[in-house]
């Protein structure tokens, strides 16, 4: 009851009467003496006009700036670094991709120093930044491989993976034909759930999913990497096909026998010779155009 | 917001100044007792008021002012000692006061300011708006944010400890 009528006597809210009642109690009459000399009491002086004066220079001083910095604007530069940022990432987890127009050969390392040669019209993918956990590339056409010593290596091919450990060899995987010579050490062909082991020396020609034929090799690397394609009883139409591959030309045949075989190497340096060298041990005959467009017809 | 109502004109916020800033003085003064940093902060917090008066709406002003100074007095004062000095109102005499009554009086007066010293932040700033300011509870609520109950509380508590310091209880 006494508190309530000293909030109100706080708030200068009490009668007469009510305030004679609250000092009948000592307690509340201390609080009283209290309130009322408290209230006599006063603040060092403010000085408000000089205040005023110091505060009108400084606001004078500086204009009232609205910053470019409002929270929308914030929020566009937070989507343009966002983007940045994503684009960076998708940019560097991107497959890195090498590839070997016609008539060019390219040789480049991979992240563990392995070196891969590409053979014209190829193309070699693989992961960059995870490379060293997973030794893993995908080719189109044909490239040589001499891959540096570690953990297992593979080339996925349309035909088939080739698995190696630290070794030298060739893999050439073009349309239906999977041809993989091995030149130093060891490598697994895996193929339609068949698997070949190649040592030194090994080749094997794969088409359509059945081995066609094993043979050794002699040459300690394949001929196209001294600028040679060679051929061992192959059909025209593939030696033809190599050819436009080597040199940025197009090649059409007249009244030749399709079936015809060939057996030798041209040379990827000179087309006249490569011509020659591919048609006199078959009895053809070839003219080359004004547009450098290539016959080859048959000799009757 | 019509026009006339926005702080950025002159003449709206001068008038703004002269009847907010000796209570925006004294409630910081409450809290820390240090004149120079009441003065700064009165200052500060108006130019803050200019700085955002296309933002703050004349209504508004008042509680800005209370609300910024809270802050900074958070932010750079609250931690340090205080002692508050205040000067007496010239208040007439009664005749007939015996040098005994007046040498009593001066004594109770000086306990009474060490005692005020020594409440905390809280109490003696809702105390010191009623007392010296004269602010009613509710006003004083608006400006705490807080409860008129609390404000009751407040002054309960301060009175209680003022009283328990000056008798030596």
């Amino acid at each position: 009851m006494n508190e309530e009528l000293l909030h109100k006597y706080l708030n200068n809210e009490i009668t007469e009467a009510e305030l004679k009642q609250l000092k009948a109690s000592d307690s509340f009459r201390d609080y009283i003496q209290i309130s009322e000399l408290t209230s006599q009491m006063q603040t060092p002086v403010f000085n408000k006009d000089n205040a005023w004066k110091m505060l009108s220079e400084k606001t004078k001083k500086q204009p009232k700036v609205i910053s470019l910095f409002n929270y929308k604007n914030l929020l566009k530069y937070a989507a343009v670094l966002v983007l940045i940022v994503t684009g960076f990432l998708y940019v560097t987890n991107l497959d890195t991709s090498v590839s070997a127009a016609i008539a060019e050969k390219k040789s480049f390392t991979l992240p563990d120093q392995s070196e891969v040669v590409l053979n014209a019209g190829s193309e070699i993918e693989y992961h960059k930044n995870s490379w060293k956990k997973n030794r893993e590339l995908t080719l189109d056409g044909e490239a040589y491989f001499k891959v540096a010593k570690g953990k297992k290596f593979d080339v996925k091919t349309n035909q088939g993976v080739v698995s190696v450990v630290g070794t030298e060899f060739n893999v050439q995987s073009r349309g239906a034909h999977f041809h993989v010579t091995c030149y130093e050490g060891k490598v697994a062909v895996a193929f339609n759930d068949n698997s070949v082991q190649l040592s030194a020396g090994d080749s094997v020609i794969i088409e359509d999913g059945e081995i066609v034929s094993q043979q050794k090799v002699s040459t300690l690397q394949p001929g196209w990497m001294f600028d040679e394609s060679s051929f061992d009883n192959k059909p025209l139409e593939w030696v033809v096909e190599e050819l436009q591959r080597q040199y940025t030309v197009s090649v059409s045949l007249e009244n030749v026998d399709t079936n015809s075989r060939f057996t030798g190497a041209f040379t990827h340096t000179n087309l006249e010779a490569a011509l020659k060298t591919i048609c006199m041990p078959l009895g053809l005959k070839y003219t080359i155009n004004q547009n450098g467009n290539i016959t080859i017809y048959g000799a009757n | 917001m019509s026009e006339h109502d926005t702080v950025c004109k002159e003449s709206v916020y001068n008038k703004l100044f002269q009847t907010l800033s000796p209570s925006i003085y004294n409630f910081i003064y409450f809290k820390c007792g240090n004149v120079a940093q009441s003065e700064d902060l009165v200052q500060e917090a108006f130019i803050k008021l200019w700085e955002n008066c296309a933002k703050v709406p004349q209504a508004k002003a008042k509680s800005f002012l209370y609300t910024v100074c809270n802050n900074s007095f958070l932010n750079e004062v609250a931690h340090q000692k205080v002692v508050l000095k205040f000067t007496k109102k010239a208040t007439p005499h009664i005749n007939e006061q015996s040098p005994q009554y007046v040498l009593e009086e001066k004594e109770f007066e000086q306990k009474l300011q060490k005692a005020l010293s020594n409440l905390t932040e809280a109490q003696r700033t809702a105390f010191l708006m009623n007392r010296i300011e004269g602010k009613k509870y509710r006003e004083i609520a608006e400006i705490l944010e807080i409860s008129v109950k609390a404000v009751e509380k407040r002054m309960s508590q301060a009175l209680e400890s003022l009283r328990k310091e000056i008798k030596n209880i």
